[in-house]
């Protein structure tokens, strides 16, 4: 055994958990139709959000990086997925999907909409493998749960949230019994540390970002990853060519142009994120000679139209303060969309 | 020739309107969900609009906020408001549009400001004297190839005196309008008078039947008389501010009288009640073809840039029809066609 063959590889510096339909694949599932269809889609017919392939690629390329997967789509549609990812060039480490056959042949019929019960244990389980000092960013959709159980996930690790508000929470979104034993086990074993820096959700289904204001603002709700990008850029995730080359696919690939770029940078602002340093860091690579950036000039008309952007809005907007979550009065968000309770119109 | 795909941003001045800026915002949002080429520009108070914002669903990426920290209210006099608040919504979003960031304005605030303010920033259309608003009107009969039951007056308030000239404007103004926003080719134009015959009416409507006939493209037929306007004899009807304002609200005052009659006639007899019953599913229907907001506004025409005036109790689904028309205006080219129609040899 050579030398370098006794040598663990680096650990992770910083761990990127996505999910897969809403959140990097254009997915349809609200009719049986599109259920059935997205089942028997092809690798090459898949199709990713614009900007998703991109922007993994150049986190992956910051180094020290480990990319999890974890989506409800069933194990066997692994290979599929599998082979979608390589097309696009995206490496992962982890590609954890659910075992619905054996929900099914187990009479667990709850656990097949459930994801509380699902993705909760994957994501704990996957914590217990990593560095204590790795931090990681999240992303997630608007489409089912992903903020609640990305924050819950958040704050179990960071021991921000007690054991008795876990019960509730895993009690209202049905949570099987053994299945909870797993959670409260593996949460146990993690070592306290407070690893999430934030948790992107992808607003599929233009739900308004409002919404997830009480999730706090580590939750940001992006219309496109343009807009993650900006804000992994400020967070010191990536740099400001990398996030040129997530607008430039989009500009290719999905019809996107400077009014819809600036405009989504002004939607931040408006929100509170501060992008001030990120606006002066993506002037300087604009106006640096670069083969890159060919498919993005007039460059002076792509600052104009940020720039314009910015003084419209007159004064700063503020960030949004730091808030505990309080998932008991988020219950509703644990169970399933199509759960009658969070159905419900409120107040009924 | 309309190109569906481009994008075009409408400027919505979302202060100054009798529901608040909410249902603007509302209306405004609602049109980048649904409609992928249309960007909106919001103008106005930016906390406000933020606020508006965070309760309901929009498409970050076509729309955009600029903040406009006070607004002329229903009840201040225009031009001494507008001098007194630079920076009013109304007139920054019309000087917005006039330099390009948008290519039409839609507002729901104090009509006189409105167009102030679009008379200030905005270029009149080369031979065009005048500005002219415009409004639709419930008729018996229906219009174009979307069987519109409405037709289009103007001028009913902009310039109170015309002259023969300008009457000439708004009919070719009125023409072109019908014909891109209600798919009519060729409407028909009346001129508004006190009798049918060509001799009729004020020196300046005489002149004005005279030199329309010779228009050409125009399918001028003539005069019209009060009564034809709810009829519908004419798709488009020609008349000066003056008189066009004062038909206007008497037939509001005229619609308004009949509500109240039947409200009478309801609480009366039971047999009228009874027979009012047996009608309501006829008077939704009326109700439903007549409804004045799937209509949006009132164009403001014979600028270089386009201006809707929404009423003033614009709800949300006003609002985006209003977005809706100006961009179907802004896509055909609305200006540059009645600039043409204008050149128009006789």
């Amino acid at each position: 055994m050579s030398l370098t063959d006794r040598i663990d590889p680096r650990p992770p510096r910083r761990i990127y958990r996505w999910d897969l339909d809403k959140t990097y694949l254009q997915t349809d599932f609200d009719t049986f139709r599109q259920l059935v269809r997205t089942a028997l889609q092809k690798a090459e017919e898949k199709k990713a959000v614009p900007g998703a392939a991109t922007l993994i690629r150049e986190l992956k390329a910051q180094g020290d990086v480990r990319l999890c997967i974890v989506s409800g789509s069933p194990t066997q549609m692994r290979a599929v997925l599998a082979e979608k990812l390589k097309l696009d060039g995206v490496e992962f480490d982890e590609l954890v999907l659910k075992d619905n056959m054996r929900n099914l042949l187990r009479g667990r019929f709850k656990a097949l909409r459930g994801q509380v019960g699902y993705k909760l244990p994957v994501l704990l389980e996957s914590r217990l493998n990593a560095p204590t000092e790795a931090e990681e960013v999240l992303f997630g959709d608007d489409a089912e749960a992903d903020a609640f159980i990305y924050s819950l996930y958040a704050d179990m690790v960071s021991r921000r949230v007690s054991e008795p508000v876990v019960h509730e929470v895993l009690r209202a979104a049905e949570v099987y019994e053994d299945d909870v034993e797993r959670i409260l086990a593996r949460w146990k074993e993690i070592p306290p540390a407070d690893p999430v820096r934030r948790i992107f959700i992808n607003l599929d289904r233009l739900t308004p970002p409002a919404s997830f204001a009480r999730y706090g603002p580590r939750v940001v709700p992006v219309f496109n990853y343009f807009q993650a990008s900006l804000v992994l850029m400020a967070d010191g995730h990536l740099t400001a060519p990398s996030v040129i080359k997530v607008a430039v696919e989009m500009v290719q690939t999905a019809g996107h142009n400077l009014l819809t770029l600036s405009n989504s940078f002004q939607d931040l602002l408006r929100r509170g994120v501060p992008l001030g340093a990120v606006a002066e860091a993506l002037t300087e690579a604009l106006k640096s000679p670069g083969a890159l950036l060919n498919s993005m000039r007039p460059v002076p008309d792509i600052l104009a139209a940020f720039t314009k952007r910015i003084a419209a809005l007159g004064s700063p907007v503020p960030p949004p303060a730091a808030r505990e979550v309080d998932y008991l009065s988020l219950l509703d968000h644990a169970r399933p969309r199509t759960h009658k309770a969070r159905t419900r119109p409120s107040g009924s | 020739m309309a190109d569906p795909q481009r994008p075009i941003t409408i400027a919505f001045d979302v202060m100054g309107s009798d529901h608040g800026p909410a249902e603007l915002v509302k209306g405004a949002a609602a049109l980048t969900l649904d409609t992928p080429n249309i960007h909106a520009l919001l103008v106005g108070d930016q906390a406000v609009i933020g606020q508006a914002l965070s309760q309901t669903r929009y498409n970050a990426e076509r729309l955009a906020v600029h903040h406009a920290p006070t607004f002329v209210a229903m009840t201040e006099k225009p031009s001494a408001a507008l001098e007194e608040k630079p920076l009013a919504s109304i007139k920054v979003a019309a000087e917005l549009v006039a330099r390009g960031d948008a290519e039409a304005l839609v507002s729901a605030g104090n009509t006189g400001a409105c167009v102030l303010a679009c008379a200030r920033s905005f270029k009149l259309i080369p031979g065009v004297k005048r500005a002219a608003l415009a409004t639709v009107y419930p008729t018996q009969a229906v219009h174009g190839s979307k069987s519109d039951p409405f037709s289009l007056i103007l001028d009913v308030g902009a310039t109170v005196d015309a002259t023969a000239d300008d009457l000439v404007s708004f009919a070719v103004m009125g023409a072109a309008y019908a014909r891109i926003i209600s798919k009519n080719p060729n409407p028909t134009v009346a001129l508004l008078s006190n009798g049918t015959e060509a001799q009729k009416g004020p020196p300046r409507v005489v002149e004005a039947n005279q030199r329309l006939r010779s228009v050409s493209g125009l399918q001028f037929i003539g005069n019209v008389e009060g009564v034809d306007i709810p009829r519908g004899t004419a798709d488009v009807v020609v008349c000066d501010g003056f008189v066009g304002n004062v038909c206007l609200k008497m037939l509001e005052g005229v619609h308004e009288t009949v509500l109240e009659l039947a409200k009478y006639a309801y609480k009366e007899k039971l047999l009228w009640r009874a027979g009012l019953a047996m009608l309501s599913s006829g008077f939704e229907r009326i109700k439903e073809v007549t409804d004045w907001e799937q209509y949006g506004g009132a164009p403001i025409l014979g600028f270089d840039r386009l201006f809707i005036k929404a009423h003033g109790r614009s709800k949300a689904r006003a609002i985006a029809n209003a977005g809706k028309v100006a961009a179907k205006a802004v896509s055909n080219q609305l200006a540059h066609v009645i600039e043409q129609g204008l050149q128009a040899p006789a």
